[in-house]
């Protein structure tokens, strides 16, 4: 008895299993290793690897009326799987995409000859709530605004990618997926050494030579330093991580200061030490209250003067999120054809815009079919998915949506693949994937990423600050045999 | 090294040393309670007064029960001295200063503030306190060895020595002002007299120091010979002669610290005095407020010199107490 042949059946794509109920390539080797485990030991080793978390303190902050409480990592032991020769696809999609969203930028604040080419209409870009003026006239090294991009991609029915949205201001996840491969590695260490898995630890070190290729000072080695909001921010834990694996300062705002000659310095016990790039993980609203909001005390007074001067490198670079719009987001297939005269390689999900007048009225007749987001947030807040919703809150969408069209768009709910995950038995749960694509000198892809998953049956929520849960993601060099 | 890394640090190893004295102090103290005759003056209480945490205790709570003293010492997050709070804190700083940290600190931290955490009602109960306490001194224990043993001198390690130094010599202090508080006692001294050995030995065993004083003084215990070992013995580790020493042979290698060794000299200087005992009379307990006020005087001094350089000192000792 394999444990696959109790795997429920259901209508959506699954990562492990196919439609005649055996493991897809990817999977074979796992799943040879899952039945020799069997089902009891599964169980146990899912204990090992929920202590381990706790042990190592892998946690992470759920913000809530009663005050912030931190929870452990939620990781489920069965990793999702993916060929190499599938994921190299996926990676020349990401880095075109990334190319083009960074000449796009460098173009908005400069140019803008995509706007003068009617390619997407004026307003879309500039009534954005993150376009920044403070930017325009900016050129910077290697075009390297969003040097750091967390895409969320979904795998449909059709067994296709797609690219749900771009995180391009402060995107998050890349430890946890660093750190899930760590546990898994734990817990099932016989798998790695059987099976041909792209390692993915090399990503502290790419990034840090990516930091070091925006630096826009001669020096040898650039001081780089990570801007972190300070211990009660929900993403802290990364910070500290990602910091201590460069070996490089992990500063608060209170922490750096900006000369009169607009140079960044941190303050050091012997004194203060000049700083070559800035890795922020502060909302640029709150990255120089001289220029954005004066009541920011997590930022630093003068940064953006010390930007502009070309003192100091920051990534991403402030007002890089007029790309990660989600409005902009259908018009990113364009940006590509645009600017790199090429064939987008991974397929955006169609969208429908709030405020163009034909989507408008659609989207109004078919909410209840549709996923509605507003056109900046994230992690999953303000979102309504038209078929699980009730009335009211069809009613209040609509009504939300008639005062603002241009804060809202629409897109069709995907049938989102699933993976194996332990529940009682194997149990399909919904996933979805985010890779992280970095963008200096050079380009660089994450093997994998962090694979989300939505731990409630039926759910497709995948946000950890809403019940998801996360796996490893498991690139395979199949052998030829 | 960052300013504030360096203040983290140093607070990270004043916690770890006043979690561990902390239950040591309460674990002696409850020894010393049943060894001790009905007239002598000494309650729990007496725990929450050498810890200086009066001003919370009769805010916070009614009745001077043990059950009340211990907690408010022990398990009191509201209570920013205790030693929840200062595990609290550890475990923060680590956090926060990982990057510079071996890896075992924060797993060692962590891990000892997920057992206080799920066993703290242990606290409450007298047949429990013991073990809990016992646990949490071991493992402060193994902390300390851990950060001797796999690090190297480097700036680091030398906040770290700093915190624990300046930590451990103001707890011996106030320990020995406990010993003070019963010299005082003018009306019993005559009833204290035939307790002093026992006072005195528990006043040892809180700072763990009980069995070098056996090897090192083949003398009774008594007032005058304990306070000169734990004052200025200069080859036991946890005396406030071997702290100042340890401070100042960090100090000499870091940035801008001219002030600073002056003030350790003249710390240095009180501790060679000739040490004022008097049955019946405050002179010791005024001896040791000035030693207290000395190690204040330098901890004052590291935050203008490294932590907080050009911002005033009301505003910058949010970890202080």
């Amino acid at each position: 008895m394999h444990i696959e042949n109790n795997y429920p059946h259901h209508t959506f794509y699954d990562e492990a299993i196919s439609a005649e109920e055996t493991p897809r390539k990817a999977s074979k080797d796992l799943f040879k290793h899952l039945n020799n485990m069997g089902l009891d030991e599964l169980k146990e080793r899912q204990k090992t690897a929920e202590k381990t978390i706790a042990q190592m303190g892998i946690s992470f902050t759920v913000y809530s009326d009663k005050g912030n409480i931190d929870r452990l990592w939620p990781f489920d032991l069965i990793p999702r799987t993916i060929e190499a020769s599938e994921w190299k696809q996926v990676t020349l999609g990401l880095k075109q995409r990334l190319k083009a969203l960074n000449l796009f930028i460098e173009d908005i604040y400069n140019e803008q000859k995509i706007l003068k080419d009617k390619i997407i209409p004026e307003e879309v870009v500039l009534t954005s709530k993150d376009y920044r003026p403070e930017s325009r006239g900016m050129k910077l090294k290697h075009q390297s605004w969003a040097c750091i991009c967390g895409s969320d991609l979904v795998r449909n029915d059709d067994g296709k990618f797609y690219v749900l949205e771009d995180n391009l201001r402060v995107p998050s996840g890349v430890s946890y997926m660093l750190e899930n491969r760590s546990v898994s590695k734990q817990v099932m260490p016989e798998a790695f050494q059987d099976i041909n898995i792209q390692p993915m630890h090399q990503y502290t070190y790419e990034l840090l030579k990516m930091l070091g290729s925006i630096s826009p000072n001669d020096t040898e080695n650039p001081e780089v330093v990570v801007l972190t909001p300070g211990i009660f921010n929900s993403a802290y834990y990364e910070h500290a991580y990602l910091a201590h694996e460069m070996g490089v300062e992990l500063v608060e705002g209170s922490d750096l200061i900006v000369d009169d000659n607009d140079c960044v310095y941190m303050r050091n016990i012997d004194g203060l030490q000049k700083v070559d790039v800035i890795y922020r993980r502060i909302d640029d609203a709150f990255l120089d209250p001289e220029v954005f909001r004066e009541d920011s005390t997590l930022g630093v007074p003068g940064l953006m003067r010390a930007w502009r001067a070309g003192n100091v490198g920051i990534a991403n670079a402030p007002g890089c999120g007029v790309a990660d719009d989600k409005v902009l987001y259908a018009y990113v297939p364009d940006i590509i054809r645009y600017y790199l005269n090429e064939e987008p390689l991974i397929s955006n999900v169609p969208t429908y815009e709030c405020s163009k007048e034909e989507d408008y009225q659609y989207v109004l007749q078919n909410l209840s079919k549709l996923v509605i987001k507003p056109a900046n947030e994230s992690g999953g807040y303000g979102l309504l998915i038209g078929p699980k919703a009730s009335q009211e809150e069809l009613d209040t969408f609509s009504k939300l949506i008639q005062e603002n069209p241009r804060n809202y768009v629409a897109q069709p709910t995907l049938n989102i693949s699933t993976v194996p995950t332990l529940c009682e038995s194997l149990e399909p749960r919904h996933v979805d994937l985010r890779p992280f694509i970095l963008h200096g000198e050079k380009s660089y892809v994450t093997a994998g990423g962090l694979t989300r998953v939505a731990l409630v049956k039926g759910s497709l929520v995948v946000n950890s600050s809403q019940g998801g849960g996360s796996k490893d993601t498991w690139i395979i060099e199949l052998e030829d045999k | 090294m960052l300013s504030r890394v360096a203040e983290r640090l140093y607070w990270l190893a004043r916690y770890i040393e006043r979690i561990e004295n902390t239950a040591r102090l309460a674990q002696v103290h409850s020894q010393l309670m049943l060894d001790m005759p009905k007239s002598v003056k000494l309650s729990w209480h007496t725990l929450i007064e050498i810890t200086n945490n009066e001003d919370f205790f009769d805010e916070h709570y009614d009745a001077k029960t043990e059950k009340n003293c211990c907690w408010a010492l022990l398990g009191d997050r509201d209570n920013s001295a205790s030693l929840m709070s200062s595990l609290w804190w550890a475990r923060e700083n680590v956090r926060t200063t990982r990057d510079t940290l071996p890896r075992e600190t924060w797993i060692y931290i962590n891990e000892l503030y997920l057992l206080v955490n799920e066993k703290q009602e242990d606290f409450y109960v007298r047949s429990k306190r013991n073990t809990l306490l016992e646990q949490i001194i071991r493992s402060c224990q193994a902390i300390a060895g851990m950060l001797d043993g796999t690090m190297s001198l480097n700036t680091t390690f030398q906040f770290l020595q700093l915190g624990t130094a300046i930590e451990r010599a103001d707890m011996t202090s106030r320990l020995l002002d406990v010993g003070a508080f019963f010299v005082a006692q003018e009306t019993e001294a005559q009833e204290i007299k035939q307790f002093e050995s026992i006072l005195w030995a528990n006043i040892l065993k809180s700072v763990s120091a009980y069995f070098m004083y056996r090897q090192a003084v083949h003398m009774d215990i008594n007032g005058k010979s304990v306070i000169r070992y734990l004052v200025n013995d200069p080859a036991l580790f946890r005396s406030i002669k071997h702290c100042a020493t340890m401070m100042q042979t960090q100090v000499n290698t870091l940035p801008n610290t001219l002030e600073i060794n002056e003030s350790i000299s003249e710390l240095q200087a009180l501790i060679e005095k000739k040490i004022p005992f008097e049955l019946g009379s405050p002179v010791l307990h005024n001896y040791l407020d000035d030693v207290q006020m000395q190690l204040s005087k330098v901890h004052n001094q590291f935050y203008s010199t490294w932590f907080h350089p050009s911002i005033s000192q009301e505003t910058m000792q949010q970890q202080s107490q």
